[in-house]
């Protein structure tokens, strides 16, 4: 059996753009995410067009025990794999201080622990006989400190720092780590209006799904550390560097909050967001 | 008028506003039996009301589906078909491939394909291939897509047909539409090698007064269309070359798959190529996961 290339989060519009970049470079797939219902549908349009093996077994992330049991069903299934997507991530956008118990726990236990155990997983189950590849998804918001969205934005850092030094420890063992570093993406039409309500500034820098799936395997493939979609962005985060990060808190800050205002004026109440 | 089309069956999607609708509108007026399509329960609703109101004697009645899903494309064939054989009827004379979207972003669909390009091109495909028996069972069956003059000066992207990767608003529009032009002629090519009496049109509506272009758009697009449709034609215009072609026995008579104020225009050189045809033919049937199942006619 070939190796496979694992996505994670593969239902939601940044997982099935990477599903279908994959697809269309003929790499037989392995996906996952919570709706079982929406894999099928992606898997089967999948097989039939690209003609590819697409295998896939849905799981709550955010469960320790549906972990584990995803973890068993690929050790089961003998797959072994050659590249791994973690795009499963959500946000609750709004302040701090409305945020409940529950969507802490949850925010942390997909952002963060899904992401390491699922990593630590599929190094173990890696075809020894080719390069290994890690893409994880972070954001653009990990390059400040963003008050209004303050969990997402450092669990978005966490996954930054961490990719970093995971390559480094990788290095010596034919395994790559890419962290993806995109500004919003139009996914849904929640992020659309989201990016929407930010007027001028939301629309220059945000880049089309296929673009930035099919440019971040391009520099996984190469190695590269980081990607951050968009030369705009990319300046963004250059800028990012030489302001105190005191005064980018303060300056995100109003500007996320202005953009919330208008949003919860538009839509009452305040759903969570699939990255 | 009334006699010839009184037990005709019409099948219309995107039938609860614009060219859809006026459409609807005139064929019950004209005595055919229509069943529309409508994203919304509510908006559906309301266009039946609206015909009802229009042509006290009309037959109408409409079905839910979002054509972004080709599950749901899948799903609405079924339901057309449970509805006619709960009437008695197995055949339908003429499906009106109306439904059409424009996005602003690259959106994917459940099925991960590029939206315009599923709910304009696969969504149609798939339609008509599912409901492929029972336009067949009719003398005359009549397959009309709403194609736009937007199709000339473009091409297939054949090596990233969903343009993933440089994707752009207006041309994955021009594409979905060349797809539709592309389909009509494919489906009659294919048909006359059957001896099937299946014919497919494609219409041109010209610039017409809609809001295709204010739903799925923002910014630049939105206001671009909003001054250009001011000048458009009002939907009955369209609507009217669509009943022509679906009503009109001359229609069959002439030649010509491409055709705008009820007149055959010439369509563009690109979508009458057998290869791009066949191409295409073989790649929707590919995604939408269907073999067309074209047969001679018997009757």
């Amino acid at each position: 059996m070939k190796s496979l290339v694992c996505i994670t989060g593969a239902a939601g519009g940044l997982g099935k753009a990477f599903s279908v970049e994959c697809a269309s470079r003929g790499w037989d797939l392995f996906l996952t995410d919570l709706s079982e219902e929406a894999l099928g549908k992606l898997v089967t349009s999948l097989t039939n067009t690209y003609n590819i093996n697409v295998n896939y077994h849905s799981c709550d992330l955010t469960d320790f025990d549906a972990r584990s049991e995803l973890f068993e069903h690929m050790r089961q299934k003998g797959y072994n794999f050659n590249f791994l997507i973690n795009v499963a991530g959500l946000d609750y956008e709004g302040v701090f201080s409305e945020r409940s118990r529950d969507q802490i726990r949850t925010i942390l236990r997909l952002n963060i622990e899904a992401n390491l155990e699922m990593t630590n997983a599929l190094l173990r189950l890696r075809d020894i006989s080719r390069t290994f590849r890690i893409i994880n998804v972070a954001s653009l918001a990990a390059y400040y400190p963003m008050p209004v969205k303050a969990m997402y934005a450092s669990s978005k850092r966490f996954l930054l720092d961490f990719s970093r030094a995971l390559r480094e420890e990788l290095r010596s063992q034919d395994a790559t780590v890419t962290a993806l570093c995109p500004a919003g993406m139009p996914t849904t039409p929640e992020c659309i209006r989201a990016i929407e309500v930010q007027g001028f500034a939301g629309r220059i820098t945000t880049r089309n799904v296929g673009f930035v799936a099919a440019g971040t395997i391009d520099r996984a493939l190469r190695g590269k550390a980081v990607y951050i979609p968009g030369l705009l962005n990319w300046m963004l985060k250059q800028a990012g560097g030489l302001v105190p990060p005191s005064l980018i808190a303060h300056l995100i800050g109003s500007r996320w909050k202005a953009a919330h205002g208008k949003r919860a004026a538009v839509r009452p109440a305040v759903q969570p967001e699939a990255l | 008028m009334q006699n010839q089309n009184s037990d005709k069956v019409i099948i219309i999607t995107g039938a609860t506003s614009g060219i859809g609708l006026a459409t609807a509108k005139e064929l019950a007026g004209k005595g055919a039996y229509i069943i529309g399509t409508g994203r919304s329960a509510e908006r559906c609703a309301k266009a039946e009301k609206e015909i009802m109101e229009n042509c006290p004697n009309g037959k109408v009645c409409y079905i839910r589906a979002d054509l972004s899903s080709l599950t749901e494309v899948k799903r609405l064939a079924a339901l057309i078909r449970e509805r006619l054989a709960s009437n008695g009827i197995n055949h339908i004379d003429v499906l009106i491939n109306n439904a059409g979207t424009v996005s602003s972003w690259y959106v994917s669909t459940v099925d991960g394909f590029e939206l315009q390009f599923a709910v304009n091109h696969l969504a149609p495909f798939l339609l008509t291939g599912e409901l492929l028996p029972l336009l067949q069972h009719s003398k005359e069956g009549t397959v009309i897509g709403v194609s736009s003059g937007s199709h000339y000066r473009t091409k297939m992207h054949w090596k990233d047909v969903l343009l993933r990767k440089h994707y752009n608003c207006l041309l994955a529009y021009k594409q979905s539409k060349l797809a539709n032009v592309l389909f009509a002629t494919e489906l009659n090519r294919r048909a006359g090698k059957v001896g099937s009496s299946i014919r497919a049109y494609a219409v041109d509506p010209g610039l017409v007064n809609t809001d295709i272009g204010l739903k799925g758009t923002d910014g630049i697009v939105r206001k671009v269309w909003k001054i250009r449709s001011r000048s458009g034609t009002p939907v009955e215009q369209p609507a009217h070359s669509i009943s022509f072609i679906a009503a009109e026995p001359a229609a069959r008579k002439t030649e010509g798959v491409y055709w705008k104020d009820c007149t055959p225009l010439k369509p563009s050189r690109y979508s009458q190529s057998e290869d791009a045809g066949t191409r295409l033919w073989e790649l929707s049937e590919r995604m939408c996961g269907i073999k067309f199942n074209l047969n001679h006619s018997e009757i």
